[in-house]
């Protein structure tokens, strides 16, 4: 069963298509480096510090944004039959395994980039039971080497943690976290040296990271005034992308002066009354990655209901989550964004505290949530976070379905899951 | 008292501390409505009654849980009756978590020892206790193991939640090498160093060295070592719906099986109670293998 509608989500900001042909360019650029010249790059999971990496000047191919690359090719069913086909069981978490199912599935012909060559090395995060499995498998298949990262315990709990993690974040996210991911950072360094043969520069990374702030903190204050802002002047189609994209290319001129211009836009909408819709009367919240094979799916809802999705993690995640005061010691800055960047959006107490903080920053009338069937790590947090969310007033519908997996997406039948939601629980 | 809900976690230390209570208790097959609102369904599902028991009140007795960043369901769980007693759902013991990191790597090992000591101050166990509390663990490892004339057959794969497996596998004349959830919860495991001088530096890289489901250990190896071992008849892979890891090593661990040339029967995506005709099938199957 896969019906997928595809729709194209209608767009308010000319920043919008430069993002999106931005990382058009982008990933010809990526192309030509990683395959055609055969530069040294790397394979790496979202949650690592690729910080490094572009302080480095090495390429990485992301393992989200490689799903995404795939899944909107429509080749997710096929490379997951692949998988299957070879052994593995159906219900493997689909989320980080796309990529390997691609390289297992060994099709040259339609894989993008007709599948990609050796890696220099491969960096994840161990925030699951899977994912070592998935980027050992992956590595070995592609002739590399993984090098893991840990997710330590984090013992100290602050509910209201996106409060202080920009000057606070020695307390808020644990010393002793924090000085364990700033030496892995540091064994990572001296590995990519050794691999690469190219220089970490210390001072290049402080400048890197300065860039970072200064980028996050325009989309923060963008997000702060869409909170404020009735009706809101962008939706989550646009928001995702105007984040995302520069995110992937954090503290780059590009991805700085992207956000300063996403943020102005932003605030000329809001200065002119303008909204996402012409019809705002419901504000949802989607909780859960984006669904990339179907982005119409957001807005199918706004002629007809004034349902308007105003709220997704990626824009308001990146002032608490990124923003960080360098206090002289950057590199322990670094480690302490990346050692909770998981934790945040998947673990009580800090998903629903945070959460439920920005529905109420943001006049949310229902939350929509996604729970992926075969991951856990998606799924951890979302039934206490609706838990306080109800409590907070705020209804919640959780919906089965799967981010990249198009194969179990019915866009009619989710579009009228949410209507029938909304009719009932927000406007009932 | 203190009690554990998670595997690698460290015995002799509990042990010495004189309250040790062993795992937490919970019964696989009751209804859990409370737990389930809270807790989702990709958790494996021993987390569920475990929940559920904890809710009702029947961990009063004990002072603390110790839960394992050895396993995923062990570590997020422990975040969840934080929270849970936090908003005043739950009452009962203090949650604690031992943050044993997995990865083989000197600075992973190190902040494994590192913890352990933080858990045996926080618990008055010192290094003497510690190395008697190993000394006595080593001396049941060493205790002879009753022979057993069957033929064995390898349960391997997710932890069972009781007997019924091996009580089916028993009835065809096959002893079973496996184990329930507790029961490897509670298992040893591999000797520990003594008369190092540092106890909690040898019992420290025991753990983070020991498999578990966010080891990085080959399962082929394993099995193919396992088999060999125990000279084994037969496998059966045996993996609940829930479990997240071990599916990756399916192909390996067939082309063990394969490369021992003894029968496998592999049953993946299966209901934890078994009550999906897993009992049945691995009758059939031992029936088959004893001709």
């Amino acid at each position: 069963m896969s019906r997928s509608a595809n729709q194209r989500s209608r767009k308010m900001l000319s920043c919008t298509a430069e993002a999106t042909a931005y990382q058009k360019g982008f990933g010809k650029r990526l192309k030509k480096r990683v395959v055609d010249d055969r530069e040294p790059y790397a394979i790496v999971q979202a949650d690592v510090p690729h910080e490094i990496f572009h302080a480095m000047d090495i390429p990485i191919v992301t393992n989200q944004w490689w799903s995404a690359y795939i899944s909107a090719k429509q080749l997710s069913g096929a490379y997951f039959d692949a998988m299957v086909a070879k052994g593995y069981p159906s219900n493997g978490c689909k989320y980080c395994s796309l990529g390997l199912a691609c390289t297992l599935a060994n099709d040259p012909e339609n894989a993008p980039w007709g599948g990609l060559p050796s890696p220099a090395i491969m960096v994840a995060r161990l925030t699951c039971d899977c994912i070592q499995n998935v980027f050992g498998m992956w590595a070995k298949e592609l002739g590399s080497e993984l090098f893991a990262m840990e997710a330590p315990a984090w013992e100290h709990k602050e509910l209201d943690w996106y409060a202080h993690s920009r000057t606070e974040w020695e307390r808020v996210y644990q010393p002793d976290r924090i000085a364990h991911m700033a030496a892995e950072t540091q064994e990572l360094i001296a590995l990519l040296e050794e691999r690469t043969g190219r220089d970490f520069d210390m001072a290049r990374f402080v400048r890197l990271m300065e860039r970072i702030n200064e980028q996050e903190g325009y989309v923060w204050e963008a997000a702060q005034a869409i909170g404020k802002a009735r009706p809101s002047p962008i939706s989550i189609a646009e928001q995702m992308p105007n984040t995302m994209i520069p995110q992937w290319h954090r503290g780059s001129d590009w991805a700085v002066a992207h956000a300063k211009k996403f943020r102005d836009q932003v605030l000329e909408r809001i200065e002119r009354g303008e909204g996402a819709s012409e019809n705002e009367k419901i504000r949802l919240m989607w909780i859960g990655a984006g669904v990339w094979h179907d982005p119409g799916f957001y807005q199918a809802l706004e002629d007809n209901l004034g349902a308007v999705f105003v709220w997704s993690m990626y824009m308001p995640f990146a002032g608490p989550a990124y923003l960080r005061d360098l206090k002289d010691k950057p590199l322990d800055a670094l480690a302490s964004r990346i050692c909770a960047i998981n934790e945040q959006l998947h673990l009580p107490p800090w998903m629903n505290g945070w959460m439920t903080s920005e529905a109420e920053r943001c006049g949310i009338d229902g939350c929509v949530m996604l729970l992926p069937p075969d991951n856990r790590l998606s799924q951890s947090g979302t039934n206490l976070t609706a838990l306080a969310l109800e409590e907070a007033g705020v209804p919640v519908l959780k919906i089965d379905a799967d981010m990249v997996n198009a194969n179990i997406w019915d866009h009619d039948r989710m579009v009228a899951m949410v209507e029938g939601f909304v009719r009932e629980r927000v406007i009932g | 008292m203190i009690a554990i809900a998670g595997p690698n976690l460290p015995l002799e230390l509990l042990e010495a501390t004189g309250r040790f209570a062993g795992a937490v208790p919970f019964d696989p097959q009751r209804e859990t409505p409370v737990a389930s609102q809270w807790v989702e369904n990709k958790f494996l599902p021993w987390a569920h009654p475990v929940i559920e028991a904890w809710a009702a009140g029947e961990y009063d007795h004990l002072d603390q849980v110790l839960f394992s960043r050895a396993d995923d369901t062990s570590q997020r769980l422990y975040y969840y009756a934080c929270e849970l007693q936090r908003r005043g759902l739950i009452a009962g013991p203090e949650p604690m978590i031992l943050d044993i990191a997995k990865i083989p790597r000197e600075l992973s090992r190190d902040r494994t020892i590192m913890k352990l000591r933080e858990l045996g101050e926080r618990l008055g166990v010192g290094e003497d206790a510690l190395e008697a509390g190993i000394a006595k663990a080593n001396a049941k490892r060493a205790e002879p193991v009753a022979d057993d004339p069957r033929p064995v057959c390898v349960l391997s794969g997710t932890a069972a939640p009781d007997h019924r497996l091996r009580d089916a596998i028993g009835a065809t004349g096959f002893a079973t090498l496996g184990q329930t959830v507790v029961e490897e919860w509670l298992s040893l495991g591999e000797h520990v160093e003594q008369g190092t001088g540092d106890p909690f530096a040898a019992l420290g890289r025991k753990l983070h060295h020991a498999p578990s489901s966010r080891s990085m250990a080959d399962r082929g190896e394993m099995l193919t070592r396992v088999i060999k071992e125990h000279a084994a008849k037969a496998v059966i892979l045996w993996r609940v719906e829930e479990d997240e890891d071990q599916g990756w090593h399916l192909p390996a661990e067939r082309a063990a099986i394969d490369a021992a040339g003894i029968p496998g029967l592999v049953l993946t995506r299966r209901d934890w109670l078994a009550r999906d005709g897993a009992i049945d099938e691995i009758t059939e199957f031992l029936k088959e293998v004893q001709g």
